[in-house]
């Protein structure tokens, strides 16, 4: 009986290890699923009209989820998987279009053209501002008496 | 109308063109990234007998990898002039043709070429490997690889009329005989 802390001992380990492997397992499989989502959220469905990947029910989304998938097991970066996507589709594969060259115009050119416009807007304005005369009171026609007793009664009839 | 009121406009009429293209155009006109590139390796059971073949066995040949499905109506037109193709270089030691069936079954795949007939290879891509390695974006596509494994050519939709005479012309001849490969 002396051994019975130690018996007792190795049969909670020899149960627990496995349940701690298998849970390990699921964890890492959960954080490959979660990995391959983000991915296949910014890659387009190349035969499907601006519906990435992850979002496509196309069997060929459904294959690219799953290249995703072995080349994270296989130990890549989710940076070196969508390089080789874009070595094999180009841009297009990109749902947003990458930040260099000529797409710079894409990204750039709408707050460009929104700051050219609110400009334009701002000139236009002001010169019609500019053009507009404020007539002063001393312009105004003289009120004569009729005009001035008309004004007063309506005044009245207004407290009353 | 002001310089810079021109200007203005041809910004915003090439703005729209560029999110026009790249929202609405259609991928097939978008060239490949892999002309000029080295061939990805591949390898694939034959859809007739399951024999596993390997891309590295074709080495030093001009290859003409063509992907097709049994569902594709336009693999059907072009089917006479693969036939037609292989029946004019297939004795040519440095010419093979290989056929990659994309996202198809394997009875569809055997019945299709039963009805049409085949005098080359067809190997499966079952999980679509070698189809996105090729950046495949759909049924018909044709590639041509060099002797030294370097995609130089691609064709997508079916290769018939003038299509079919330029591969002929000026791809498969050209590369066949060592002439300079002219650009198509």
């Amino acid at each position: 009986m002396k051994n019975a802390p130690i018996l007792i001992l190795v049969l909670i380990l020899s149960i627990s290890i496995p349940f701690t492997a298998a849970e390990a397992a699921t964890v890492e499989e959960e954080q490959i699923d979660l990995q391959m989502r983000e991915i296949a959220k910014t890659l387009r469905c190349t035969i499907c009209q601006n519906e990435s990947i992850w979002e496509s029910q196309a069997e060929l989304a459904h294959q690219m989820r799953d290249i995703i998938k072995e080349r994270l097991m296989k130990g890549e970066s989710p940076d070196e998987i969508r390089a080789y996507f874009l070595s094999r589709y180009g841009d297009y594969i990109l749902l947003a279009p990458q930040k260099s060259g000529l797409n710079w115009l894409l990204w750039g050119g709408p707050f460009a053209l929104l700051a050219v416009g609110g400009l334009f807007l701002y000139r236009t304005l002001s010169r019609w501002v500019a053009q507009t005369t404020i007539t002063k009171q001393e312009d105004l026609p003289p009120i004569d008496d009729q005009l001035r007793k008309r004004i007063e009664q309506e005044l009245h009839s207004r407290e009353d | 109308m002001k310089g810079w009121h021109f200007i203005l406009a041809l910004a915003v009429v090439g703005l729209l063109v560029l999110f026009y293209k790249g929202l609405w155009g259609d991928p097939r006109t978008i060239p490949t990234v892999l002309i000029g590139t080295q061939a990805p390796s591949f390898s694939g059971p034959v859809v007739r007998t399951g024999e596993m073949i390997t891309s590295s066995r074709f080495q030093g040949k001009v290859v003409l990898l063509n992907f097709w499905a049994s569902w594709c109506l336009e693999c059907r037109t072009e089917h006479e002039n693969l036939l037609a193709l292989n029946r004019r270089f297939g004795s040519n030691p440095d010419f093979v043709m290989l056929g990659i069936n994309y996202q198809d079954r394997k009875e569809d795949a055997e019945k299709y070429l039963e009805v049409y007939g085949s005098t080359f290879n067809h190997l499966r891509d079952p999980k679509g490997a070698i189809s996105i390695d090729y950046g495949v974006y759909g049924v018909p596509e044709t590639f041509v690889i060099d002797r030294q494994g370097v995609i130089r050519y691609k064709y997508v939709g079916p290769l018939v009329g003038p299509a079919y005479t330029n591969l002929i012309e000026n791809v498969l001849e050209p590369l066949l005989e060592g002439r300079p490969f002219p650009r198509s």
